[in-house]
């Protein structure tokens, strides 16, 4: 009997461990993954090669993300792919979307409360808002917001399997339509601590503005 | 269980708490490197993106 209790108690401090790996030593190694990403691609555009848009290998930093109203320092290195792997490291670019300014759905999935959870508040993102991607050229500023002339609202909680999110043309069922606007989704987890849904939120490019110049005007509180 | 290991560790009580404590450490290592990161990415609540069930023509690979 005394070993049965002791097994049981056992069992249980593992798994508040597990509880604990997974919401707090998760985001110690992404954290870790975030600063080697960073360093990677500030070295790589420090570099005098003017170099067109590239795509990085799986698992390497693509662009960096700032995202204003979910913090004065929100900052994360967009890792290439949308693996479980690759999406430890950071919030994930899915292979085949747009990139970075690109005409299309530059579409990206990230962690809402493990692995750092980039992507925790992303529900508390409003029309407007600005999504500011750094890329070795330029500074992209989306803002969050409906898509015009297509049904995709600016916030959607939807199944797992509803990849049209991520078509070029969101939400319109017919893959091979050219698109012609410069969108963006995001995607995560729905709701906290669950995967019954995904909360998917859009919008459209604003500005592009060269990366020489200094902050955009959605990043001056930084300057 | 634990009574057990604590006579089953050689020496004086000051040798069996230090052989305790490497025990627990050892065991801590073994579930935060290798065994908490091998059943984590397959909980439900680390998947986010948006998925086929079965292939697409473009597959989006979960995570």
């Amino acid at each position: 009997m005394r070993g049965t209790g002791e097994l049981l108690v056992t069992a249980g401090v593992i798994i508040l461990l597990f509880i604990g790996y997974e919401l707090w030593w998760t985001g110690l190694t992404t954290k870790h993954d975030q600063k080697q990403a960073i360093t990677a691609l500030q070295r790589e555009w420090a570099r005098p090669v003017r170099q067109q848009a590239k795509i990085p290998p799986y698992g390497s930093g693509l662009a960096i993300l700032f995202i204003p109203r979910l913090g004065r320092h929100y900052k994360y290195a967009i890792i290439q792919g949308t693996s479980t792997d690759d999406l430890i490291k950071g919030p994930g670019h899915y292979p085949g979307t747009a990139l970075p300014g690109q005409v299309g759905n530059f579409a990206v999935a990230g962690h809402r409360t493990t692995y750092l959870h980039p992507f925790y508040d992303i529900n508390e993102l409003r029309p407007g808002d600005a999504v500011v991607v750094e890329t070795q050229q330029s500074w992209f500023t989306y803002r969050v917001e409906d898509i015009p002339h297509t049904k995709a609202k600016y916030q959607e909680v939807v199944s797992p399997t509803d990849v049209n999110v991520a078509y070029p043309v969101p939400d319109q069922p017919d893959a091979a339509l050219a698109p012609t606007q410069r969108v963006f989704t995001l995607t995560s987890c729905n709701p906290r601590y669950s995967a019954v849904q995904r909360i998917v939120v859009h919008g459209v490019l604003v500005s592009t503005l060269p990366r020489l110049l200094g902050l955009p005007p959605a990043l001056e509180h930084k300057a | 269980m634990y009574a057990w290991v604590w006579r089953r560790i050689p020496g004086p009580w000051p040798a069996k708490l230090v052989g305790m404590l490497v025990l627990l450490v050892a065991a801590l290592a073994l579930l935060f490197l290798v065994v908490f990161p091998r059943v984590g990415p397959s909980l439900p609540f680390n998947h986010v993106t948006v998925d086929t069930p079965t292939q697409s023509p473009a597959p989006i690979p979960s995570g």
